[in-house]
């Protein structure tokens, strides 16, 4: 059959193997699925700026398992540390720093925390996943900023 | 009980799900945007299998690809209406999939290997399917496709994605000239077939 095969049938043929090989699995697509259920509309989005794990490894090197990461909208930054321990504990500093109810959303878990006057909030025992921060600002603004879902 | 709870839900948007399989994505992406869960869904179904094929060509293991995964459709609910061109939703999905992958193959190459194989867990591994193995001619494809270079086997893999994307997305994903897809594409094959030869 190789013998006469075009370029076309050997894709073909490759393409069907990896179908085949590596079918997506259905709880793959629930998850999917899943995700709308996260959709939100009236908060403001602090993109990824800064991520220490994208800088090539001759870069800007924190210690070891520290992951630096800062996310910017156009009120307020967060900068996070993620620190991988066992399992992993995000520290967080708001600039400017102010008071701000944090919410950590991780899977289908929320967790409240809230940042200190100096612009500091921490989350501990963070399980691996998609995690967003959603901060409701204390200022007269009284904004909700959220970070882009991020896989720690 | 888990299983056949998911099975109603299918079968119940089954119906309705078909009606919008038809819609275009701008369509679809504007309805979901809008709370329809259901062109979400339609969305997923579309290019489901597109996502986890460009994850899971990163060779991350089962746990982290359906994360990676995750976090790919998540940045899409996050993004829906940010979506310049609605008719390469499939191309940005791709570009997505690509960045995030490569971001969590950095962070693994840097950290403590025992910390992450604590975390993984083995169920549902994408190892190769058995029904594969009664079928020589892609088990022979697939064993010739795992020995060539990285840089063919994601282009190849870019080029048998369903649905399909075109030389200029693909150009775009991979940072190759345009005019050099279609050599490449011939060369890759070429190598494939070799070692088809030698078997």
């Amino acid at each position: 059959m190789s013998e006469h095969e075009s370029d076309d049938q050997l894709l073909a043929r490759l393409g069907a193997a990896l179908e085949a090989a590596y079918p997506v699995p259905e709880a793959v697509l629930d998850a999917a699925r899943a995700t709308f259920t996260w959709r939100t509309i009236d908060a403001e989005l602090a993109a990824l700026v800064f991520d220490s794990a994208e800088e090539a490894p001759a870069g800007v090197r924190s210690a070891e398992g520290t992951r630096q990461m800062t996310f910017r909208s156009p009120g307020v930054e967060i900068e996070l540390e993620v620190v991988s321990e066992t399992r992993r504990r995000i520290v967080g500093q708001l600039v400017p720093p102010q008071e701000a109810e944090i919410m950590l959303h991780h899977h289908d878990e929320t967790r409240v925390a809230r940042s200190d006057t100096l612009g500091r909030f921490t989350f501990h025992d963070v399980p691996s996943g998609s995690v967003r921060l959603t901060c409701k600002l204390h200022d007269e603004s009284g904004a909700v900023v959220q970070t882009e879902w991020t896989l720690i | 009980m888990c299983m056949a709870i998911a099975d109603q839900k299918r079968v119940a948007m089954g119906v309705s799900s078909s009606m919008m399989a038809e819609a275009p994505i701008a369509d679809l992406l504007a309805a979901a945007h809008n709370g329809s869960q259901e062109a979400w869904n339609s969305l997923v179904d579309h290019y489901g299998r597109l996502v986890w094929s460009v994850v899971r060509g990163f060779r991350l293991d089962a746990a982290t690809a359906a994360d990676v995964s995750q976090t790919v459709w998540l940045r899409l609910v996050e993004h829906s209406d940010r979506i310049r061109d609605p008719e390469r939703l499939g191309s940005w999905l791709a570009t997505t999939a690509r960045n995030e992958s490569i971001r969590v193959l950095k962070r693994q190459s840097r950290s403590v290997p025992t910390e992450f194989s604590v975390d993984v867990a083995d169920e549902g591994a994408p190892g190769i399917d058995e029904r594969l193995l009664d079928d020589e001619q892609l088990r022979d494809v697939l064993v010739a496709f795992e020995d060539i270079s990285q840089r063919c086997r994601e282009l190849l893999q870019m080029l048998c994605l369903d649905p399909p994307l075109e030389y200029e997305e693909i150009s775009e994903i991979l940072g190759m000239a345009i005019g050099s897809i279609g050599p490449t594409r011939a060369r890759c094959l070429d190598r494939i077939r070799k070692k088809l030869e030698r078997r």
